[in-house]
């Protein structure tokens, strides 16, 4: 096999370059990240200085990924011998047990470094993601908002929770109960054996409206990301998807707020473009709602229509493909604003 | 030694012209006296940083101080940037922080423990590793430049200077005809102490402990750690800021603001994405 160095014709200095790059940019390419770093490590170790440690660690993390253990391992036993009892080359060798599924020992491994050091936020970090590892999302809920309780500021941890509240429930996909109680003006239709309702009872028995709960949580906890990024198109989008399912006429205006406002920040979103479509369509098909505000929903949602006919015409730009799509497109929303 | 003797010379001569104030110093003086005080000032400001480093005790943080700390930034992000989510979402927080009874910054109060600097064992440490590096070889070394090169003046400094700092700034030198401005080698040193403090930001980076002037400003304002002592203090006056803050969505006209104009798509569909590494 070709060495990296030769396939793309670069010195080892654009290497390193190229991992510091990554490293700052907090790229998950672990692929890549491996054939480059090994062969620095392998080829050019001795020229590298005192960069050899940090690239250790990025190498060792990107084989763990990858199933490296072989590397991992020399990477890590390398890190031990310069570092002995770091808490930084602790937390990379629980790390590696995590790799091999040996949880117990990592778990252990996290409890030395929180006894000698309270405030170690990498530390319970990862034992939360030991229980996400194993499935047991609940808990896993539980531990992180505690810890979210103690460290308000941390940014990864509030996004984390967010994705685990959304994740909590793809039960409710399956069955297709999130559309009927958004079809329905957002009124909560409670199918659970505890309510009234109608006779479909979710998998495990679960509240709906427990469920819709969790989506408010979500919602909350990307509230906490749009306050501390506002200018981060991504977290507006999901904001306003969360807002989307949960449903209900007030809900469907925010979410079509929220995705307006994520157009704004990046005019190139097309799934924001889409979200504003369909829930300015939603809320103007909705019997609820009077003329004028139809009617201001009708607008927005024509004005979407063409913006992503637009961008469809845009695409490809005349090729024989582009006329198909442009008229799956025109079908498609077409058929949206019929159901 | 070398210069005293050019030193009386010119020295008669400046009293028969009493208006010329122009004294010629020997340019040995400059080689041997000058350029070494500022080499040895230097290194030993460059010693004293990394004996600093060494002797340096890991800081112990206290978790509820960081907690404490990282409530304050919610609070004031909340202040900030509370117009970028709902209004009820909003009035939700900060209920949360500012109710009467059951708000954050209400009830709870931390207990705060005056840090008598005496009493307090890591604070003495820390001052005597402060003393220990900082005053003592400026005192030292000033003594012994004083001893070394003692009995001429060095520089003349640029700006007149009245009689009364003569004795403080000629030490040694009985002289008391001799302008104000011309400086005996201590002073040199004391002003190189002070003026080398760019350089040392230039070679050691800022924030470095071969800054005495810094340390001198610290060791004044008090023991000024990363929270201020006392945390309720900070939570009264977050408390007051958060109540007069008013919730104005952003968000208002977004829909007409977007819809003014097309969307623009540039750069949106690229033809080839490079997905090589370099």
């Amino acid at each position: 096999m070709a060495s990296v160095s030769e396939m793309y014709d670069v010195t080892w200095e654009e290497m390193r370059d190229k991992l510091r790059k990554w490293r700052e940019d907090n790229h998950r390419n672990s692929e890549q990240i491996v054939d480059v770093g090994e062969e620095l490590i392998n080829e050019h170790a001795s020229k590298l200085g005192d960069d050899i440690w940090i690239i250790y660690e990025q190498v060792m993390i990107a084989a763990l990924d990858c199933s490296r253990d072989d590397l991992a391992w020399t990477c890590l036993q390398e890190l031990k011998r310069q570092f002995p009892g770091s808490q930084r080359v602790k937390r990379l060798a629980g790390m590696r047990l995590e790799a091999l599924e040996k949880y117990e020992d990592a778990s252990k491994q996290y409890d030395s470094i929180l006894q000698d050091d309270p405030t170690n936020t990498a530390a319970r970090k990862r034992k939360i993601s030991i229980l996400k590892a194993q499935g047991k999302s609940a808990e896993a809920i539980r531990e992180l908002n505690e810890y979210l309780e103690q460290f308000v500021g941390d940014q990864e941890a509030w996004h984390e929770l967010s994705e685990l509240y959304i994740n909590e429930h793809d039960c409710l996909g399956d069955l297709g109960v999130r559309e009927a109680a958004v079809f329905h003006g957002g009124v909560c239709v409670c199918v659970c054996k505890q309510h009234t309702g109608s006779v479909v009872t979710l998998a495990g028995g679960q509240c709906l409206q427990e469920c819709l709960a969790r989506y408010g949580k979500a919602a909350f906890c990307l509230e906490e990301l749009m306050m501390t990024n506002p200018h981060n198109h991504l977290y507006c989008e999901q904001y306003a998807e969360v807002k989307y399912t949960q449903g209900g006429l007030e809900n469907l205006e925010l979410s079509r707020k929220y995705f307006a406002q994520a157009l704004k920040l990046n005019n190139r979103n097309m799934r924001a473009l889409f979200g504003l479509y369909m829930s300015a369509s939603h809320i103007a098909a909705s019997p609820k709602v009077n003329a004028t505000v139809k009617k201001a929903n009708v607008k927005y949602a024509t004005w979407a229509t063409n913006q992503i006919n637009r961008a469809y015409q845009l695409a490809g730009r005349g090729t024989k493909e582009n006329k198909c799509s442009v008229k799956a497109v025109e079908e498609m929303l077409e058929s949206i604003t019929m159901s | 030694m070398v210069g005293e003797l050019d030193l009386k010379k010119s020295c008669r001569y400046a009293n028969q012209l009493k208006n010329m104030a122009e004294l010629l110093l020997d340019s040995s003086i400059r080689i041997w006296v000058v350029l070494p005080i500022v080499l040895i000032t230097f290194c030993v400001g460059i010693i004293r940083h990394y004996v600093t480093q060494l002797l340096q005790s890991d800081k112990k943080v206290d978790l509820e101080q960081v907690s404490d700390s990282q409530v304050l930034l919610r609070s004031r992000i909340l202040r900030e940037n509370g117009k970028y989510i709902p209004k009820q979402s909003f009035n939700m927080r900060k209920q949360y922080f500012n109710d009467a009874e059951t708000g954050f910054f209400k009830k709870v109060k931390r207990k705060v423990t005056p840090k008598n600097p005496m009493t307090d064992t890591s604070m003495l440490t820390d001052m005597m590793k402060g003393n220990l590096t900082n005053v003592l070889p400026m005192i030292v070394i000033g003594g012994w430049i004083n001893w070394a090169f003692s009995g001429f003046v060095i520089t003349k400094v640029p700006f007149p200077l009245t009689l009364r700092f003569k004795p403080m700034l000629q030490r040694g030198i009985e002289l008391l005809s001799l302008d104000a401005s011309w400086v005996s080698s201590a002073s040199w040193y004391f002003l190189n102490v002070f003026g080398l403090r760019s350089m040392y930001s230039l070679i050691l980076g800022q924030d470095n402990a071969a800054d005495q002037s810094r340390i001198m400003q610290d060791q004044m304002t008090g023991a000024a750690m990363a929270m201020p002592p006392d945390p309720n203090k900070a939570f009264k006056s977050e408390w007051e800021a958060l109540e007069i803050v008013e919730h104005k969505w952003a968000l208002e006209n977004v829909e007409e603001e977007l819809m003014s104009r097309d969307l623009n798509f540039c750069g949106i569909f690229s033809q080839e994405i490079k997905a090589t590494m370099f």
